[in-house]
């Protein structure tokens, strides 16, 4: 048999080659390798002393796990269907079998989650065990020999899924779980193919969970991933099981809405369609939708999201598996944004009349009339921002046009009017969001992650549950959702540990592995520099920046600002707007219109009808970031795209390609008309925003910068994020935004 | 239902490539001589001249003049004359005569100017649509 194989393997070049005029030959391999697939207790048997693995397939282990030994003397090893693999102690059976390339059904089991073993549908047969076992909440002892396929297994298999159907509604048609339920797949492929069951079937009143999730609560399973979820992830005590036995409900205790900012992701886990999403409810079948693997822009994460379309229209956004950022959750503000993107759109471009109005005009006249204007200004006038969600293209060729025409007052929302940008360590997430996981204590400088930053703010969750970590939180009165210290509200905390007379310094210096996160938004304040230097002072005190370690952090605010520091947007002078003739918005927002004067001309460069364009003299429209190719950094250094999952509306067009034009239009052409071209130029500027999905960590850390000579200021540190669920101008266009900032936010 | 142009139905194949010759040939003088009719029914007169429409049916055989399988010729045949028994049928609408053969593949903004000499590539594409 052996030889036979080797045999076969010999000949496998070949049989590729004359697959179809000598099929004889392939049929001959399969035939080698069967009897050791059909009957695997035989073989493992035989193969018991020494277990040849040649004799056997290798299998690849389910989904690409990987195993990650932490110390290779806790290796033990199972068989699962004879086949033999290491995995290290600790492991549950169904780990095992994962790791072994079995993928054993489950309702209640999630990785992510802590285990509650009570669906019973991942039950397998393991040797000397009288009775099936849960492989999910059984760890795998060493030697154990499992069997996933047996008629045991597959009759317990089948009996759960009977009961669990006997209360489960059939209303598969009009479910919007349809096409992507674990019920239906499961009962497809374990279930028996018909029902005993002849009484009446028990149904649950639904619970109104918010403007977010539906629930159609007869459907549920008791699986309790959701229950799980907002107490361990979220971090709300909001769901839980209510009544024992048949009478088992899920719901909230009181009647009360879920105020979690990751409350969609309930939609996700839960595996049948008991919790929805409730703006998404009868818009699709999601077997008509094509996904597009994009990036969330809302905030400077940069979540990995599935962008799911319908023609022309953006039918919902799913969160895609990123270990590094998001794992597999996403902020609400992000999944259900989405609709902000049918709302507001700028169509055409528009010149406003000397009456006040907005006229439609063609592309050629709209670039014609800014073209001349701003030839008329003095460059110094000239002022360019570039706003919260622009992608590294635009502000690459946003900067080079305001270069050639003299002017070198570009810079972006929300870095302030003097921001750091020389050093990439000064504005980064510098330990990594995934390597807040190490983390032992916390400092929050005038930041809350929970609204600037809810991804960044599980990962923290998650380092308080599973390490202990204490934070200490320096800001005004907050809603963390984890334990936490709250040290003062503003500079005066911080002058204190600096001098090491407050306790926290303490725990800040005896930690292994400090982290001190400092929010973007004290960006705007006039004592920034005094304020980072003596965050600098305490870092270098409590050890925090280490060659091992680098624990200071920058929490960033919006989806450009990596990018625009990276590629040196800052501004010339501080009050450059104050005496700017030319405005250049690129869908700028949350500038202080007041502030630009009142004979200034002012183009507004966009995706929507936000705040700027009552400003605005001419209206360029935009693509959104559903619409377009765009690079974005986020908070931690790490470069990503997105890609256009839907046309662009009207005569929109890509935001570079507008300033491209214009440059021509203007007589001083851009030397760049393709994505490559400007991208090859981003490279000269900052190489790791080319190399995607990769982060490139800061080099260099500081500790260069001359000690600052601004007096600080005792003013308080403020709120940065007012709503979360309104940010910017897609958030802000959106009605499912603005129902939950009316429901949800406290007030 | 009465159709004036009663050929609408398959005719049988062309045995070679001179009797699809002569078939293109005989559509289209067919075509042309329902001009007068077609020009009456959609009241095209302040848009068109039938000259004008003689050389729009014109450039739609020219499109496929490269095509020599006189299997793909009646097969083309069949279409055109599928379309030209709707125009003359009015089973269409006087815009959709002006969309298609009118106005043309330009688009109804003929955004064409006299500076557009000497510009980019780039712009001109720009001009037209974002995705290019
Ligand atoms: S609602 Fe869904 S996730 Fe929650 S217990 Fe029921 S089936 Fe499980
Ligand atoms: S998955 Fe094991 S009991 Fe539910």
């Amino acid at each position: 048999m052996g030889l036979g194989l080797l045999a076969s393997k010999a000949m496998r070049p070949a049989s590729r080659i004359f697959n179809s005029q000598n099929p004889r030959n392939f049929l001959f391999r399969t035939i080698v390798s069967k009897p050791e697939l059909q009957k695997p207790e035989t073989s493992a048997a035989q193969a018991q002393p020494d277990p040849p693995p040649v004799d056997l397939p290798p299998r690849t282990p389910v989904a690409g796990a990987r195993v990650h030994f932490p110390n290779p003397d806790d290796a033990i090893e199972v068989f699962v269907d004879g086949y033999p693999v290491k995995i290290p102690k600790g492991m549950t059976v169904l780990q095992a079998c994962e790791v072994a390339g079995v993928d054993i059904p489950r309702f209640c089991y999630h990785s992510r989650l802590s285990i509650a073993g009570n669906c019973r549908m991942c039950l397998v047969e393991v040797e000397k065990s009288p009775k099936p076992v849960a492989s999910c909440a059984m760890p795998a002892l060493p030697g154990m020999k499992i069997k996933t396929d047996t008629p045991v297994a597959k009759k317990a298999r089948e009996g759960v899924m009977e009961f669990l159907l006997m209360n489960h509604p059939l209303d598969c048609p009009i479910c919007d779980q349809g096409g992507e339920c674990d019920l239906q797949d499961q009962s497809m492929a374990f279930g028996s193919d018909r029902g005993r069951f002849t009484e009446m079937k028990r149904s649950v009143v639904d619970k109104n969970l918010g403007p977010l999730v539906k629930t159609v609560m007869t459907r549920c399973i008791q699986c309790t991933r959701c229950v799980r979820f907002a107490t361990e992830v979220a971090g709300v005590q909001d769901l839980g099981m209510l009544g024992r036995g048949s009478g088992e409900e899920i719901g909230t205790y009181v009647e009360k809405l879920m105020t979690s900012e990751l409350s969609g992701n309930v939609i996700d886990i839960c595996p049948v369609g008991a919790l929805t999403s409730k703006p998404f409810a009868f818009k699709a079948r999601n077997w008509e939708l094509k996904g597009t693997e994009s990036i969330d822009v809302t905030d400077a994460v940069g979540s990995n999201i599935r962008i799911d379309s319908r023609g022309p229209e953006v039918m919902r956004i799913v969160p895609r598996l990123n270990e590094d950022i998001n794992e597999e959750w996403i902020s609400d503000k992000t999944r259900f944004c989405y609709d902000g993107l049918k709302r507001q759109r700028l169509n055409d471009p528009m010149i406003r009349g000397a009456d006040g109005r907005f006229k439609v005009v063609s592309w050629r006249d709209a670039l014609a009339v800014v073209a001349e204007v701003a030839h008329q200004v003095k460059p110094e006038e000239i002022v360019g921002v570039a706003g919260k969600l622009s992608d590294a293209e635009s502000m690459m060729a946003l900067k080079d046009f305001l270069n050639r025409m003299g002017s070198n007052n570009i810079w972006c929302e929300g870095t302030g009017m003097n921001p750091n940008a020389d050093l990439r360590s000064g504005y980064l997430m510098n330990t990594s969001i995934a390597g807040l996981e190490k983390a032992d204590v916390f400092l929050l400088v005038g930041t809350q992650p929970r609204v600037e930053a809810a991804m960044v703010n599980a990962r923290i969750r998650k380092t308080v549950r599973a390490n202990q970590a204490k934070v200490g939180y320096i800001g005004p009165e907050t809603d963390l959702n984890y334990d936490h210290q709250h040290l003062g509200t503003g500079p005066q905390t911080l002058l204190e540990i600096a001098e090491r007379r407050h306790p926290f310094y303490s725990t800040l210096a005896n930690a292994k592995h400090p982290v001190i996160i400092v929010g973007a938004g004290l960006f705007e304040r006039e004592d920034k520099d005094t304020i980072f230097s003596t965050v600098e002072t305490i870092a270098e005190n409590a050890k925090v920046v280490r060659p091992d370690w680098n624990g200071l952090n920058v929490l960033l605010l919006n989806a450009a600002q990596a990018a625009a520091l990276d590629l040196g947007l800052v501004p010339e002078s501080g009050n450059s707007i104050e005496s700017a003739k030319f405005v250049y918005l690129m869908g700028a927002d949350d500038v202080n219109l007041d502030k630009i004067p009142g004979d200034a001309f002012v183009v507004y460069q966009g995706h929507h009808g936000d705040r700027s364009v009552y400003r605005a003299n001419v209206i360029f429209p935009a693509a959104a970031f559903s619409e377009k190719e765009g690079i974005y950094e986020n908070t931690e250094g790490y470069a990503q795209q997105t890609f256009p999952a839907v046309p662009t509306v009207g005569d929109a067009r890509d935001d570079w390609k507008i300033i491209r034009a214009l440059s021509e239009v203007a007589g001083i052409k851009l030397p760049y008309d393709s994505l490559g071209a400007i991208r090859a130029r981003i490279r000269t500027v900052a190489p790791n925003l080319v190399h995607l999905d990769e982060r490139e960590p800061a080099t260099f850390t500081a500790s260069l910068k001359p000690a600052s000579s601004q007096k600080i200021t005792l003013t308080p540190f403020e709120n940065v994020v007012e709503n979360f669920y309104m940010t910017d101008s897609i958030t802000r266009a959106s009605k499912i935004m603005a129902q939950c900032s009316a429901l949800l936010t406290k007030k | 239902m009465s159709f004036t142009l009663r050929s609408v139905k398959v005719p049988p194949n062309s045995v070679n490539l001179e009797e699809a010759r002569h078939r293109v040939f005989d559509f289209f003088r067919s075509a042309c001589r329902s001009l007068p009719t077609v020009m009456e029914i959609y009241n095209l007169h302040d848009v068109a001249t039938i000259s004008q429409l003689r050389s729009a049916i014109a450039t739609q055989f020219r499109k496929n003049s490269s095509v020599t399988n006189p299997k793909v010729i009646d097969m083309l045949l069949f279409k055109g004359m599928e379309e030209l028994n709707n125009v003359v049928e009015h089973a269409k609408q006087r815009h959709h005569i002006i969309g298609q053969y009118v106005v043309g593949r330009q688009g109804l903004v003929q955004d064409l100017d006299t500076k557009d000499q000497g510009i980019s590539n780039f712009l001109k594409n720009f001009y037209n649509s974002n995705y290019f």
